[in-house]
């Protein structure tokens, strides 16, 4: 693992709602396409399986017209097969996503690991704690010196909905 | 030569000595000790520490002390908070559905009514 860093991003929201209501917008169909985007992409779900180690596979579609073309100028796919799993799978409590990121032109696959905590708080509200774990492989640091990354992330997306 | 950030985290036993500055400067005997390595092999990795940025070294006489600078942990810093500005923005997304949910069954539950 020498030539791997791992890094994790912790980000918390609190929603006035209750737990399944946050539960289902990540594990149905309608829920899951209805915020996963990014700006510019949508998620088609393929299959969704709301059971433990069920799979979670969507394709993120360009859909607004300069991101198609922004797509098609950088000589990338305007749509992208995503595959993952609920690792796990804890109705209104927790929910881990891992995702196998093979997609990256020069990167080896790897693993996304995203953990979502929904959290009773306070006056009916629910705390939802996202965290991100990915392992970085040493070569996409090349691509980050071949702008590549920078331009990704200008456009808000691959990188981005990688988690 | 230029080294990157990332290249100069790989390695765990780099990872050891920037770990082992973080009290504060070091002499390489010190770190030597807490790294666990040969001598020979601590100055190494700090040569290649220095020369991403992550560290510095200012002598005191005949000794040698090394410390951390911040340069590169910012930039990591930086990197890390695009990813986190992505997520920002799709848990507001997030939100919004919840929100535009939450609409859609009140509205269903009123016209039960």
């Amino acid at each position: 693992m020498t030539d791997q860093i791992q890094s994790s991003i912790v980000i918390e929201r609190s929603y006035a709602a209750d737990r399944e209501a946050l539960w289902a917008l990540w594990t149905t169909k309608d829920g899951f396409e209805s915020w996963w985007g990014p700006e510019g992409f949508r998620a088609d779900v393929r299959e969704i399986e709301a059971q433990p180690d069920g799979a979670l596979h969507y394709a993120m579609v360009a859909d607004a017209p300069d991101m198609v073309a922004a797509m098609k100028q950088m000589g990338q796919p305007t749509s992208t097969e995503c595959k993952g799993r609920f690792s796990e799978f804890r109705p209104y409590d927790r929910l881990v996503l891992t995702q196998i990121i093979d997609f990256l032109p020069g990167v080896q696959p790897y693993d996304s690991t995203i953990e979502v905590d929904f959290i009773p708080a306070a006056e009916g509200k629910v705390r939802m704690i996202v965290t991100l774990h990915q392992m970085h492989d040493a070569k996409m640091t090349q691509m980050q010196r071949m702008g590549f990354t920078s331009q990704l992330t200008k456009l808000d997306k691959r990188f981005g909905w990688t988690g | 030569m230029d080294i990157d950030v990332f290249d100069a985290l790989a390695d765990p036993t780099r990872r050891r000595v920037v770990a082992a500055l973080r009290h504060g400067e070091r002499q390489v005997n010190d770190l030597v000790a807490a790294v666990g390595i040969h001598q020979s092999g601590v100055s190494r990795h700090l040569r290649i520490l220095s020369e991403a940025g992550f560290v510095t070294m200012r002598p005191d006489g005949q000794r040698r002390l090394y410390s951390l600078a911040p340069g590169p942990f910012r930039e990591i810093d930086e990197w890390l908070a695009q990813y986190r500005a992505l997520w920002e923005k799709r848990l507001d997304r997030f939100g919004a559905a919840l929100e535009a949910r939450q609409a859609q069954q009140d509205q269903a539950r009123s016209e039960e009514e």
